[in-house]
């Protein structure tokens, strides 16, 4: 039972990394073919965000399942 | 010293036990390959005995005016990478951190690069990425006290400039709270690279499970995806590392923040 709920979590925080890179890399592309002598710096900024949002996504898989002990 | 490590390591994510007393060597579908400390040392070797012997062929083209040598050429550009990184991110002062950061994205992207191929990799051991967090924080501690002097550095953690008796209430908490949030750049670097190396491998491994019965590897239609990791990875450690070192090395220049960047473009090479 924990396995599936468990799995269901997996999914979720996916399911929400998955969101969020997808607004990140919507804005940043806006934002470059809005203005295309700004490619290098959105680019950069982007890379942080996403380092930073993906990073939620692997506390969750490396960190959840050892404190709950599963 | 290598176990302190490794138990170090399973204090930031639990991870299995090396494999090492079931001997239970070379373990490919079910299982996950996780070499012992001598085996990580192996590969380590590899990577930098390859590294070594790649920079010291690329160093005999150093003699020319102009780079003739091919391998002088591709490091030339790799420096230019990397240099356009720092200035970028840290200001004109970049420069000098350059010599830190180009060997650890070397090291990143040769470890990256070795985790294509191998069923492991240094980059996919959390060991290796933990000491290389290390590194990574405690290099960035250092230039923070040297730009800013010891004292300095210490107030840096304790944010504004507060009077009287706020500064006694709220410092103290902001200090304390800063030191976690530097403990915890040593995980998180640790923990972003292991994560993707290591959940690459884990991908691979589950489609080629997957294509076992048909005995196709679908695990190999994820290289160009993995390729991407590869680079893109090794970048945000060093952009990391930049950007942790542009937060504690921000103050010994006067201009503001938003036009460093310009700065470091138009003052060609400052006298260091």
């Amino acid at each position: 039972m924990t396995g599936h709920i468990f799995g269901l979590g997996i999914g979720l925080a996916a399911l929400g990394v998955g969101i969020g890179l997808g607004m990140i890399g919507n804005g940043a592309m806006q934002g470059m073919s809005r203005q295309p002598e700004a490619i290098g710096k959105i680019q950069v900024a982007m890379l942080i965000a996403l380092a930073f949002v993906e990073l939620v996504f692997l506390l969750t898989v490396f960190i959840v399942p050892g404190s709950l002990k599963i | 010293m290598g176990d302190w490590i490794t138990q170090s390591s399973q204090l930031i994510a639990s991870v299995e036990e090396p494999h090492g007393a079931e001997s239970h060597g070379g373990d490919h579908g079910d299982g996950h390959a996780w070499v012992s400390w001598e085996g990580l040392l192996v590969y380590v070797a590899i990577v930098v005995g390859t590294l070594f012997v790649l920079m010291a062929q690329a160093k005999k083209g150093l003699n020319n005016r102009f780079f003739t040598n091919k391998l002088t050429q591709l490091f030339e550009q790799v420096y230019l990478f990397i240099e356009n990184m720092c200035v970028g991110t840290i200001g004109a002062h970049g420069r000098r951190y350059v010599p830190m950061i180009m060997t650890m994205w070397m090291l990143v992207f040769s470890g990256n690069l070795l985790a294509l191929f191998f069923p492991t990799s240094p980059t996919a051991d959390l060991s290796f990425n933990l000491g290389l967090a290390l590194v990574s924080v405690a290099y960035v501690q250092y230039e923070g006290i040297r730009a800013n002097g010891l004292f300095g550095h210490l107030g840096h953690f304790a944010g504004p400039k507060l009077g009287g008796f706020l500064a006694l209430l709220i410092s103290p908490i902001i200090f304390v709270i800063e030191i976690v949030s530097e403990l915890m750049k040593n995980v998180s670097l640790s923990l972003r690279l292991f994560g993707n190396i290591d959940g690459g491998h884990r991908a691979a491994e589950a489609m080629n499970t997957l294509g076992a019965g048909i005995y196709v590897p679908f695990g190999a239609f994820l290289l160009p995806i993995k390729l991407l990791t590869v680079v893109v990875q090794a970048m945000i450690f060093c952009l990391l590392t930049a950007v942790y070192l542009s937060l504690v090395t921000h103050h010994d220049d006067d201009h503001g923040h938003g036009h460093e960047a310009e700065a470091g473009h138009a003052e060609v090479a400052p006298a260091h």
